[in-house]
């Protein structure tokens, strides 16, 4: 579970996240959505432990980020927008190092590698260095590292960027069986149809404060009952202008 | 939460460099005896030049010991300041700003094995030039000495507490530095002062003339000079400790108490700077990845100065974005700082340069010199064009799809990149070679020849860098390392054939002509052809060396386009 309290960030005189507060609990898939700029990343940020909040609490299966970071950090699946691997280590080791950050015991490592090297399709291409491997096979090597230590909640930024369908299908699938399993995850995206069909509810932040949250239908009946979360999306973050734009087109 | 220990965070560091290692990539060879063979050469004549010291000195009994023992205390006093500073800049880099932080912040490492790590790797990534350069001055020392095994144990005992004292210093400056300037304003700042320091040093190792040791009859005034240098402060100093360890070790002697000084003040100063990481470390971290709010000049005068150039638009706008590019990102005009020094080193040598001690042989002399300063204009030229002209293309980086989606011909492209090199780099070694041939008073006509000789060359090695940068681009790379790869190394041993070619076919002629003004003896045509075929066939190697290399750098630019 994802307890986020009244969380504040502020860069200098900019307050880039505004008392945002959200809930995902055990087996729920939390959209987390918002225009460019508007603080997603930040929350994110400081929910895995990246930036340290100016106000606010972050609680990770009941451990308070601030005040137990490593156990908090240890429930936790990260997988970040612009993601970072050694580009001269192969698949295999990647995962093998991250096992051993996340204290995964050496008899257990191997399986748990080959497991999620499956999961993911990369199986045949464990011995290869990561610097050979394309956008989305690095997006997939990265999500095997996040779910490696079999997280009880995952935070994600932007899962589908670069996928091809199979892949962004693939993702889908795994963020799904993960959930039905217990899995809390917060997925932000900007891809309102992902956010539409996987989202158990969904949050929507503009200029660093939350202005809707609910299920997928309550935060439609918000907008007047539009049909699409496209046109919910939109109306409510200020951009309803750009789609009677593409009505009149 | 990981149980493993601090050490298992470096490993993917040395993953990484097996796997490195195991892959075999175009110009390893080639680099690795280029380089390899220009460290042992350094290695040697450390060792050498500290054996030959340590021998003189020996003849000096009591007094030589003396000198001996204070100047390894000036030994270790020298790499105090510079471990300190390189432990600030490399801290910033390994504790804030490197990109796997990302990564490991976000895992469950404890706090206080991740600085263990962190530390480790700052201490190595500081210090391992002082220990390259420490560990053939201790050799030569201890093989002038005769010196036991534990003298060489000792030493290695020694230098790295010794390391990590002023390391710890220079880590706990960047925390607090960070924790007041966000971390990519204050690397900006450390790179201009380390610059600036790094400037001055060199600056201030050759002022003072340190060819005066290698005579034995300035020993007296040496001693006198380290003997004032003393101050109530040295012995509280790791330097001194060191010193004098050594010192001891060399005599046949133990010194535990300097030997504990040592280590229990290392082992202090990584407790205390883990403690202080453990408090401010994270705050730190969060402002590093603030992004400051750039303060951006416009630079409307480079494209006034673009604008009145007989450009056509597409080059003046390439011209304009390389400038503007170049004068707005710190680390590159920062480097300009290390040539300046080398600028005021080159003229001071040749100002400092005594050839009137040889009544009989000085005006020929200087001729000779006005050769030896183009040859070394020429090797200076090489080196400013590979760190500056060579990495043109490739910093282009992941940006080059805008050039090559773009109707830009490839031509048009890399011409643009030769004169944005040429301009700069001709009055700079203009400048140089004027200023140097007048301070030696060299012949009218050979500071003509000179003047015209070195525009050629500048020509050439302008068009063989970017021809070759072209060839061998490494967009995904920083272009400050450029240098180090296969196409810079390639690039630096053509320079260096041209340049030593070119100073045989000008020098020949005008030796020849010297010679025969000298004893007033008239030229035989076959030999004035002869001397003009000569200065000919240099003109046609300068015109032609860059032709060829841009054109090769044309063909491989479009092939990459297939």
């Amino acid at each position: 579970m994802i307890a986020v309290t009244n969380l504040v960030k502020q860069f200098g005189a900019v307050t880039a996240v505004d008392e945002v507060s959200l809930c995902v609990k055990p087996g729920e898939i939390h959209g987390f959505l918002g225009p460019n700029g508007a603080g997603k990343t930040t929350t994110i940020k400081m929910i895995a432990g990246l930036l340290q909040p100016t106000a606010g609490r972050v609680v990770v299966n009941g451990h308070d980020m601030a005040e137990e970071p490593e156990a908090a950090k240890s429930s936790l699946g990260f997988i970040p927008d612009r993601p970072y691997l050694y580009e001269k280590l192969t698949a295999a080791e990647f995962l093998r190092f991250h096992g051993g950050l996340y204290g995964i015991a050496d008899d257990d490592i191997d399986g748990r590698v080959r497991g999620m090297l499956d999961l993911f399709e990369l199986r045949r291409w464990e011995d290869e260095l990561v610097e050979s491997f394309s956008h989305g096979m690095k997006q997939r090597l990265v999500m095997s590292a996040a779910f490696l230590h079999r997280p009880k909640a995952v935070v994600v930024d932007e899962p589908m960027v670069g996928l091809d369908p199979r892949g962004a299908r693939l993702i889908k699938d795994v963020f799904r069986r993960m959930s039905e399993q217990g899995v809390a995850i917060l997925m932000s995206t900007h891809t309102l149809e992902v956010a539409d069909e996987m989202s158990h509810r969904v949050s929507i932040i503009n200029g660093g404060r939350l202005i809707a949250q609910g299920t997928v239908n309550e935060v439609r009946s918000l907008a007047g009952g539009q049909d699409h979360l496209t046109a919910v999306f939109l109306k409510l973050t200020g951009g309803a202008g750009l789609q009677e734009i593409d009505e009149v087109a | 939460m990981t149980n493993a220990p601090f050490t298992f965070l470096l490993v993917p560091q040395l993953w990484s460099m097996r796997n490195r290692a195991r892959q075999r990539e175009r110009g390893d060879l080639l680099r690795a005896g280029v380089f390899g063979g220009i460290g042992l050469g350094v290695c040697g004549a450390l060792f050498i030049g500290a054996y030959w010291l340590t021998t003189k000195l020996a003849a000096f009994e009591e007094f030589g010991d003396y000198l001996l023992r204070l100047g390894l205390s000036w030994l270790f006093l020298t790499f105090l300041g510079f471990l300190a500073f390189s432990g600030v800049v490399a801290s910033l880099s390994t504790f804030f700003l490197s990109d796997d932080l990302r990564l490991l912040v976000a895992a469950p490492i404890p706090r206080g094995r991740l600085f263990l790590a962190r530390f480790t790797r700052t201490v190595g990534q500081a210090s391992w030039m002082v220990a390259m350069f420490l560990t053939p001055v201790l050799l030569g020392v201890g093989a002038a000495r005769c010196a036991p095994f534990t003298y060489y144990a000792a030493a290695v005992l020694t230098v790295v507490p010794f390391a990590t004292i002023p390391v710890a210093l220079g880590a706990g400056a960047t925390l607090l530095l960070v924790n007041v300037l966000p971390a990519r304003r204050a690397r900006d700042v450390l790179m201009l002062v380390s610059l600036l320091f790094a400037a001055a040093l060199v600056l201030i190792l050759r002022f003072i003339e340190p060819e005066r040791l290698l005579r034995v009859e300035s020993l007296p005034d040496i001693a006198d000079f380290f003997a004032n240098l003393q101050s109530p402060v040295m012995p509280l100093l790791p330097s001194f400790w060191a010193g004098e360890l050594l010192f001891a070790e060399l005599q046949g002697g133990r010194d535990p108490l300097h030997g504990a000084a040592l280590w229990t003040t290392a082992l202090a100063c990584t407790v205390l700077l883990g403690a202080a990481d453990r408090r401010w470390h994270f705050a730190g971290y969060s402002r590093s990845q603030e992004s400051a709010k750039a303060r951006v000049n416009q630079l409307r005068a480079i494209d006034a100065i673009a604008r009145a150039l007989p450009l056509s638009t597409v080059r003046r706008e390439l011209v304009v974005k390389d400038v503007k590019v170049f004068l707005r990102d710190v680390n590159q005009w920062l480097q300009l700082l290390p040539l300046c020094a080398l600028v005021l080193l080159y003229l001071y040598n040749f100002r400092t340069l005594d050839l009137e001690r040889i009544p009989y042989m000085s005006g020929f002399l200087k001729n000779v010199y006005a050769l030896v300063n183009l040859a070394m204009a020429g090797f200076v030229l090489a080196t400013v064009a590979v760190r500056f002209v060579f990495p043109a293309v490739s910093a282009e980086g992941a940006a080059f799809w805008i050039v090559r989606a773009s109707p830009v011909s490839l031509r048009d492209f890399l011409w643009s990149k030769f004169w944005t090199g040429l301009l700069p780099l001709l009055i700079f070694i203009e400048g140089l070679t004027i200023a140097a041939n007048e301070l030696m008073g060299i012949d009218p006509w050979l500071k003509a020849l000179a003047i015209v000789a070195i525009a050629f060359m500048t020509v050439a090695l302008v068009g063989l860098a970017v021809g070759l940068g072209a060839r061998y681009p490494r967009f995904g790379a920083d272009p400050t390392q450029a240098a180090g790869s296969y196409g810079g190394v390639s690039f630096m041993v053509l320079a260096v054939l041209y340049v030593i070619v070119m100073v045989a076919l000008l020098g020949w002629p005008s030796s020849m002509w010297l010679f025969s003004r000298l004893r007033g003896i008239r030229m035989s045509s076959v030999r004035e052809l002869l001397m003009i075929a000569s200065l000919a066939s240099a003109a046609a190697l300068s015109v032609a060396i860059p032709w060829m290399a841009m054109r090769s750098g044309v063909v491989a630019l479009d092939r990459m386009r297939r």
